[in-house]
């Protein structure tokens, strides 16, 4: 990926700085899980007695079989599930102490991918992000402004008034990554981000993420893609039917 | 926060009328509903008008005996005016009550001549007596009864029109029940037909509904625009159902005129008209928030 524009690096930057401020500052993990389990109601077990912590500015992969509770363990960060048992923290605080009326705050400060993109047909990819602040109050002033800023990064400030059938794959995730950026989250919660997308798609797509994370964002992927964990070479964490199997520094696909 | 409600009302027109027939079921059923509570409510005013003439001409005549002078009739009069629920008392001396006698009889031949005949006023000295409220005739005819001038009264002219009222009152009262177990029936089936209307429109949004929650947005973003889609449904189906209850009236003023004190079914509904929509406007948007928040409870996740 070429990226010698000169107002992009300066962007680059800009956003660098913004995100230093909103970094807590001790060097407590971001995100602590603290013996977590789940059950569903036939008491199959999802997640059985999870201990991970992970600090801010971190790459962490998460890798395993289907059903192995990859996403399960994702959905905690973004309360898209809670735990049946043991507390998820976030920045020091249980999420389950956020009250629903609080929650969409701390759904700001994560910006989540997925396989199937979620984005919505019927607009363009500038409304597509544009919604984003939009449905959180932002005036039309600010949308102009940061959209295309955003765009730009991911590398799509061409492509603003196409709609998202008109992009291929890899764009579509551009966009995706471009609204998961809008709000300067602390965290990216990727799930199965390159699962739609050829190979040379899917590098583009991890190139992208490890360039955020290192402004600074803190990135979680959860994949099966042996080819692009290798590629992002950091830390893994291979999980198996709701236990932690191995959690390696600088990891390869399931090496344990 | 203008913004916002900006936003969310647009929203919520747009589903409305993507909606399309789905939108067109849920008013429909509606304007029923608020037909009825307008109807109902109409029948009330109309009936209360009437109850209200009738009212004014019910009185009590306390009809003193010949030997008992004014003065001491007129110093009754001013005990009694000062009872409360008393709200006038009119003295017809005997002289007024012949000059009456002979007017409303002065067709009748026979009685002016036994009048003659009789040679002097065989009438009483009376009182005429109102009370504020028609309830209150009972206890004014027992105040009578047992006053210190009881000895003086020869007679109690009390409940010509009493029966008159209180089957009127009991018919009003029919009316009115009959009316709420309709607006209740009509009631019910709006809200569950809404509830269906507005089910589907979170199901076809489940997409945006999903990103909204996921990028943060506010509960309140997410929900207005079903509150304000069932506030929609409530304010169309309360104008569309006064103008059915306008044509309506305007049909039946020929015949039903005679009902009202003014004579005018339709002009007495024209000063009425905004009470009406004002209260189907508000049970009509009071119908339409409860659908969308149980289809909200039910089907929309947060």
């Amino acid at each position: 990926m070429r990226r010698e524009n000169k107002t992009e690096i300066e962007d680059n930057i800009e956003i660098e700085n913004e995100i230093e401020e909103m970094m807590p500052e001790n060097n407590s993990p971001l995100i602590k899980f603290d013996h977590v389990s789940k059950f569903f109601k036939d008491d199959r077990i999802i997640l059985d007695n999870i201990n991970l912590e992970i600090k801010a500015g971190e790459f962490v992969s998460i890798v395993g079989p289907s059903g192995a509770g990859k996403s399960t363990l994702l959905k905690m960060v973004y309360v898209e599930e809670m735990p049946s048992e043991g507390s998820v923290y976030f920045d020091g605080v249980s999420l389950d102490m956020i009250s629903r009326r609080k929650l969409p705050y701390h759904r700001r400060r994560i910006g989540t991918i997925f396989q199937d993109f979620k984005l919505l047909p019927q607009k363009t990819t500038f409304e597509n992000v544009a919604y984003a602040l939009e449905v959180c109050g932002l005036s039309k002033e600010e949308i102009l402004q940061d959209v295309p800023q955003i765009l730009d990064i991911v590398g799509l400030g061409d492509k603003m008034e196409k709609f998202p059938h008109e992009l291929s794959g890899g764009e579509q995730q551009k966009v995706v990554l471009a609204r998961a950026l809008i709000h300067k989250p602390l965290v990216i919660a990727a799930d199965e981000p390159t699962g739609n997308l050829d190979s040379a798609n899917s590098l583009e797509i991890v190139k992208l993420l490890l360039e955020i994370n290192k402004l600074g964002t803190t990135v979680i992927l959860v994949s099966h893609d042996r080819e692009i964990v290798n590629k992002a070479n950091r830390r893994v964490i291979l999980l198996d039917r709701g236990k932690i199997i191995c959690d390696d520094a600088k990891g390869k696909y399931k090496i344990c | 926060m203008f913004l916002i409600i900006g936003r969310t009302i647009r929203a919520s027109f747009i589903n409305f009328w993507r909606n399309g027939w789905l939108s067109v079921a849920a008013v429909s059923v509606l304007v029923l509903a608020l037909f009825v509570v307008g109807s109902v409510f109409m029948v009330g005013l109309v009936a209360n008008d009437v109850l209200q003439n009738v009212e004014k001409k019910v009185s009590i005549s306390v009809y003193f005996k010949t030997d008992i002078s004014e003065e001491k009739i007129l110093e009754n009069k001013r005990d009694l005016e000062n009872i409360k629920e008393i709200s006038s008392v009119e003295y017809i001396s005997k002289d007024k009550a012949l000059e009456i006698f002979k007017r409303d009889n002065a067709d009748e031949p026979v009685i002016m001549e036994s009048l003659e005949e009789i040679g002097e006023n065989p009438l009483l000295a009376s009182l005429v007596i109102k009370a504020d409220n028609p309830s209150q005739y009972q206890a004014v005819a027992d105040y009578i009864a047992n006053a210190s001038f009881k000895d003086d009264v020869g007679r109690v002219n009390y409940g010509k029109n009493r029966e008159i009222i209180d089957r009127l009152n009991g018919i009003i009262f029919q009316i009115k029940k009959v009316g709420l177990i309709l607006v209740g029936i009509f009631g019910i089936v709006s809200i569950l037909i809404i509830f269906n209307t507005i089910r589907i429109t979170i199901y076809t949004h489940r997409q945006e509904i999903e990103v909204m929650r996921l990028v943060g947005s506010s509960n309140m973003f997410i929900r207005l625009p079903f509150i304000f889609e069932g506030i929609i449904y409530g304010v169309i189906a309360s104008f569309i159902a006064s103008l059915i209850i306008l044509g309506t009236i305007k049909i039946i003023n020929i015949y039903a005129s005679a009902v009202v004190s003014s004579g005018n079914l339709f002009s007495f509904y024209l000063a009425n008209a905004l009470y009406v929509l004002g209260l189907q406007i508000i049970i009509g948007s009071f119908l339409g928030i409860a659908s969308s928040w149980i289809a909200m409870r039910k089907y929309l996740k947060i």
